[in-house]
């Protein structure tokens, strides 16, 4: 594995390197929920939209997938809400 | 409230739609996309029988017919979530919150990215991107592209680029990583390619489907695959190369790419430099689900299918009440399986507003799904049914599992 490979940026929101999440991964054997924790990769303002897939490929590279739920979890809003709207709300 | 709400105006979507209107009941339909067609917009290419398919042309029929029939179609707005209260839907956009006792997910599918070194750059984008800016936008990505992923999907898109006269270097692998796993493997890339040879010209189909009829004969095409590539509509596909890296000052300059072995090591000492203006990135795709995610839906992660996708029965329904899903979304296929399956779920829908009157008409519906899946020209999944198959013994264990739950 040469530098550029693990310099690679994985989370542009966060700048997590493909690197970090592979050392991570390998260190503590861990789930893909506690990749994303342990390194923020996906827990920026896009929500993990982009490399939600990339992170779930890393930890199941190093652990089994359990193929009855999903393992990074969806919170809404699932798409970037402007403050501006969320505070014009009115019911 | 009596109106049925549709999430994604695709070819499911529209088609679900228009059904429910011609069963005589209201349709909203909700886009976060500016135009109506979802990714049926950017397909363009020649069937078998030598007729083509453009996807703006099929898009604009069925966003007429819908218009005709009185559907609302809400572009330009995305759904950021949805729950249920008191009994319905709710359904949160920026601009206002909508209820609904019948609400159908249709929101398709998204790429996958294959991350290599460089992949940042400005003028790097995914290829369903290259393919909307072209078809659908009429604007070249570029002068000069290099796709990586070899797939249907890219082959397919590469294609339309060449029609929009943009000049496509090459096709090749993503050096492999823990990501790039199987679209980086070379025998992996052969065994997916085999099952759509039809689709190529002649030279691809006799170097494919005859030679590799077993594992070894496998082997050997990839071995002695010329490195320089088979060509496909005069752009070299190769199979025995690899982007290692994608270079330039502040934008794409171009993409190294080396020699690979047989399982996808690199060669040393085989690097090369290409130049192209624009890189496509090519993963494929997988079910766009997130809203039945936070819906609460059960979900279960099947290959065949290109992902997680959530549990439905064959009427395409959820075993939550009122939630119905269609597209790709339940799986990745062609449009016209979409379409197929936004009728059934349309028929489900009317069904249960008038009390049972579609029934016949439902399971005419679900065995035309089966007939448009044999007969598709493009299979995303050569085990697309196995995949379909699993998914309905989960529906099956599910009931099972509820029912002994109810019992206790």
């Amino acid at each position: 594995m040469d530098l550029s490979d693990n310099e690679m940026i994985i989370c542009r929101c966060e700048e997590v390197t493909y690197g970090e999440l592979k050392n991570t991964a390998e260190t503590y054997n861990c789930s893909a929920r506690e990749l994303k924790l342990r390194t923020r990769a996906g827990m920026g303002y896009c929500g993990g939209r982009t490399c939600r897939s990339m992170v779930d490929s890393i930890a199941h590279s190093s652990t089994e997938r359990d193929v009855t739920q999903v393992t990074l979890k969806y919170q809404p809003p699932i798409r970037p809400v402007s403050f501006g709207s969320l505070g014009e709300i009115t019911k | 409230m009596n109106r049925v709400i549709v999430i994604g105006a695709g070819p499911a979507g529209l088609s679900a739609a228009i059904t429910i209107a011609e069963s005589g009941y209201e349709v909203l339909i909700l886009d976060e996309y500016m135009l109506a067609g979802g990714r049926l917009l950017g397909q363009l290419y020649e069937e078998e029988n030598g007729k083509w398919w453009n996807g703006i042309k099929e898009s604009k029929n069925l966003h007429d017919k819908a218009i005709a029939l009185g559907i609302e179609i809400r572009l330009g707005t995305p759904v950021s979530n949805i729950e249920k209260t008191d009994g319905s839907w709710v359904i949160y956009t920026d601009e206002e919150t909508y209820y609904t006792h019948h609400l159908l997910l249709a929101t398709g599918a998204a790429e996958v990215p294959l991350p290599i070194p460089g992949w940042t750059l400005p003028g790097v984008m995914s290829v369903g991107a290259a393919q909307v800016m072209t078809n659908v936008h009429r604007v070249k990505p570029g002068n000069r592209g290099v796709i990586i992923g070899v797939n249907v999907l890219s082959s397919a898109i590469a294609m339309e680029l060449k029609l929009a006269d943009i000049d496509v270097a090459c096709i090749t692998l993503p050096k492999k990583n823990q990501v790039n796993k199987e679209s980086g493997n070379p025998m992996d890339v052969m065994n997916s390619l085999l099952h759509v040879s039809h689709m190529a010209p002649s030279a691809f189909v006799k170097f494919g489907s005859k030679l590799m009829k077993n594992e070894f004969m496998k082997k050997m095409g990839i071995t002695f695959f010329p490195k320089s590539g088979v060509k496909m509509w005069d752009i070299p596909i190769m199979l025995r190369k690899a982007v290692i890296n994608i270079y330039g000052e502040n934008t794409v300059e171009g993409v190294t790419i080396a020699t690979i072995n047989a399982s996808g090591e690199v060669i040393e000492g085989t690097e090369e430099n290409i130049s192209a203006d624009f890189v496509c990135i090519a993963g494929g795709l997988y079910p766009l689900a997130e809203l039945a995610a936070v819906a609460g839906c059960p979900f279960y992660y099947i290959e065949e299918l290109g992902g997680y996708v959530p549990l439905h029965n064959e009427r395409m329904e959820t075993v939550l009440d009122g939630l119905y899903v269609a597209g790709n979304i339940t799986g990745v296929e062609g449009a016209k399986v979409a379409i197929s399956q936004g009728v059934t779920a349309g028929l489900a829908i009317a069904n249960n507003l008038s009390g049972g009157k579609q029934e016949v008409e439902i399971k005419e519906a679900i065995k035309r799904i089966e007939h448009t899946r044999d007969n598709a020209f493009i299979q995303f999944h050569p085990a697309v049914k196995e995949g379909k198959q699993k998914l309905q013994q989960y529906w099956e264990e599910y009931g099972q599992q509820a029912k002994v739950e109810v019992t206790i």
